[in-house]
């Protein structure tokens, strides 16, 4: 139980899976392949926007702009398209302009020292600011049919950007797990003098972290326009408050150091499936703020309940031990002492 | 001594800052430079400053309350409803501002009595008062409540509720002695705010807590009680600037000021509160405030458009922080190599003192 309740990922899941099912009762349509399917694909932003912002986070660091970047890759994309560049160079136009914006933020965050929630509220407003400026503040409503139709690709019935997104994270999680510079981000994050004296790049590690973040959100970006087909100029807003809620209900860490590219997933997943459901029950679209908000609470109180019942049975149970090997001395002391008696008498 | 100490202090700067802004403003275009103009085009920025002055409070403990953006739409959605209930316009507002502070309170409980960086929380209760703000005319609309005001949906869709007296919109528009209401306001509420933060203990609480909380809990510091306090406060500025926002629009929405959270902060920042906590002042945060609403007014009487104004705000921000970190980098190195210099004079001069 114990185990349990410390897997955060797992605990997580097993309650989407039990409140899929709850929906499912409800209305049996929700569980049809159909619907479900729904559901993966309107979560695919989210997840690679907090997968993106879980690098930053393990690092002890911040990426508000995240959802700016997002919306500033897909304008750039989209003006791409609308002006004929070939669809394969105009997505990899989308991904460099993603992974500059991230450069930009680490300049500031690694080299200038800025701290991470000035620069990237800076940035969020020069890249939002820049996107308006691009388009002369319209939404870009046609886009070419060519990217549309990459949104459509199935593969075994799923499309093919879930395929994708699955395969990036599982990229994430085994790079994390095997590549030693990798680990970085976790050393960075738990202790930045410790991981100074190890001799760790920590300058080259941040600005790494936040050209991922850039990188991620340009692929959201990818995925929005490819799904949408149009461009508002909102694109984005607000991506980054629910990617850190996402990431802070997968149990990642936002003192660094903690959490997995699943964390983040099964984070995102779980948002935007309660988004889903709440859409399904007939819930005003307003309300979904309102739930995101409420679980968020719930996790991180529970969550820092779940820390202070751990610690007591820890400190308990040492208790224990220290007073049963105390009980162990003193009686060791007393047969000693009456031996000396007997030997004396 | 003590002058040129308040010449070197960053609230000085500031100030000069501000007049140099505003005559170049002026140089440019002389319109701009019209005292009764400068006064009354604070009116389309004073939610920031309120928001602003509130939110160095939090800042200072070390902490942040990101969710005053989403208390001022609360805020004004609740004067609509009082309103279109049937109350009394200033019985509406008081209920409002009760509300406000009391979204204040609920951050504060909730980071006083856990160990969960205020970050994430006010990050939680700003989607919660948010989503509040906008699906209860709803929730109230389906009870059979006409909460969308005489107009109906689609005007409400549109504009919000609308409908409200005369002399509410009037409030902020008004003067007293050619001063402004809102300006009037600002100013009180700075004064109040100032005293609080450095003429009472309670202010100097604050500043223990954002130095290290810790060793300010193991002094005897009521820290839970500051905290709550600090943050019912920021709660309650945030209200004030929902009211007035939504007596300037004669309209509430729960969307007003939802876009603001860039120049909230970067007021405080630019005033010369540290991000980390332990340091600021309210004087710093009002000229900041004063000084990144002229930008905005000057940049947009100067014809660029509205969208250019974030670019120039987020790289005022980045840009100030990064200058005042090098200059901090570079005085304390200076300081050092000064230190090690006399060090090494004092080794040498006993060195020959033995020779001799």
């Amino acid at each position: 139980m114990n185990r349990l309740l410390r897997n955060r990922e797992l605990l997580v899941f097993l309650l989407l899976v039990v409140m899929v099912i709850g929906v499912g009762l409800v209305s049996p349509h929700f569980l049809s392949p159909r619907s479900l399917r729904n559901v993966a694909n309107s979560s695919l932003i989210l997840i690679l926007v907090s997968v993106g912002e879980m690098f930053v986070v393990l690092t002890r660091g911040l990426d508000v702009s995240v959802g700016a970047t997002m919306g500033l890759s897909a304008v750039v994309l989209g003006l791409a398209l609308n002006a004929g560049v070939a669809l394969p160079i105009a997505i990899l136009l989308a991904l460099i302009v993603g992974v500059l914006a991230g450069a930009v933020n680490s300049v500031g965050v690694a080299i200038f020292r800025v701290p991470p929630i000035i620069m990237t509220l800076g940035t969020l407003g020069m890249y939002r600011g820049t996107m308006r400026i691009l388009t002369g503040g319209s939404w870009i409503e046609t886009i070419p049919a060519n990217i549309k139709h990459l949104a459509k690709l199935t593969f075994l019935e799923i499309h093919m950007f879930v395929w994708v997104t699955l395969a990036v994270i599982l990229l994430a999680v085994l790079v994390l797990k095997k590549f030693k510079p990798a680990r970085y981000f976790y050393l960075v994050g738990d202790n930045e003098e410790g991981a100074l004296f190890l001799g760790i790049p920590i300058q080259r590690t941040v600005f790494v972290a936040y050209i991922l973040a850039g990188f991620f959100s340009a692929m959201a970006a990818v995925v929005f326009v490819a799904q949408v087909g149009f461009v508002p100029m909102q694109t984005g807003n607000g991506q980054e408050l629910k990617a850190l809620a996402a990431l802070v209900i997968g149990g990642v860490s936002l003192t660094g150091g903690v959490g997995t590219p699943v964390s983040a997933f099964i984070g995102a997943l779980f948002l935007k499936t309660v988004d889903s459901m709440l859409i399904f029950l007939k819930v005003p679209g307003y309300w979904s703020n309102a739930v995101g908000g409420i679980i968020l609470l719930v996790a991180v109180y529970f969550d820092y309940r779940l820390r202070e019942a751990v610690n007591l049975r820890q400190l308990l149970s040492r208790r224990k031990v220290r007073m049963e090997h105390i009980k162990k001395v003193r009686s060791a002391v007393e047969a000693n002492r009456n031996g000396h008696t007997h030997e004396e008498s | 001594m003590k002058l040129t100490r308040w010449l070197k202090s960053w609230e000085f700067s500031l100030a000069v800052m501000l007049v140099v802004e505003v005559l170049v403003l002026g140089a440019i275009n002389p319109a701009f430079l019209k005292v009764e103009d400068l006064l009354y085009s604070t009116n389309d920025f004073m939610h920031i400053i309120f928001a602003a002055l509130a939110m160095t409070l939090t800042i200072i403990t070390g902490g942040i309350d990101i969710s005053s953006t989403s208390v001022m739409g609360l805020t004004s959605i609740v004067i609509g409803l009082g309103w279109v209930a049937g109350m009394n316009i200033v019985a509406a507002v008081a209920l409002a501002i009760v509300v406000g502070t009391l979204a204040g309170l609920f951050n504060g409980l909730f980071v006083a009595y856990t160990d969960i960086h205020p970050l994430v929380i006010t990050l939680g209760t700003l989607f919660m008062f948010g989503g509040i703000a906008a699906g209860l005319p709803g929730v109230l609309d389906f009870l059979g409540f006409k909460a969308y005001g005489a107009a109906g949906f689609s005007a409400y869709m549109y504009e919000g509720i609308t409908g409200f007296p005369q002399s509410f919109g009037d409030f902020t528009q008004n003067s007293i002695m050619g001063l402004p209401i809102p300006l009037i306001l600002i100013f009180l509420f700075a004064l109040f705010l100032a005293l609080l933060l450095h003429r009472t203990r309670f202010g100097r609480y604050l500043y223990l807590i954002g130095v290290n909380q810790e060793a300010a809990e193991y002094t005897g510091v009521p820290v839970k009680k500051a905290l709550i306090l600090a943050y019912t406060l920021s709660g309650l500025g945030a209200a004030i600037a929902g009211v007035m926002l939504t007596s300037y629009f004669t309209s509430a929405r729960s969307d007003l000021g939802s876009k603001d959270l860039l120049p909230i902060i970067t007021a405080v920042v630019l005033g010369g509160t540290d991000i980390m906590g332990g340091s600021g002042t309210i004087v710093g945060t009002l000229i900041a405030g004063i000084f990144i609403g002229y930008l905005r007014q000057g940049l947009l009487a100067l014809g660029v458009t509205s969208d250019v104004v974030p670019v120039v705000t987020g790289f005022l921000l980045v840009v100030v922080v990064a200058a005042k970190l090098l200059v901090a980098r570079f005085n304390e190195e200076r300081l050092n190599r000064q230190a090690l210099k006399s060090r090494q004079e004092e080794a040498l001069g006993g060195l020959g003192k033995e020779v001799s």
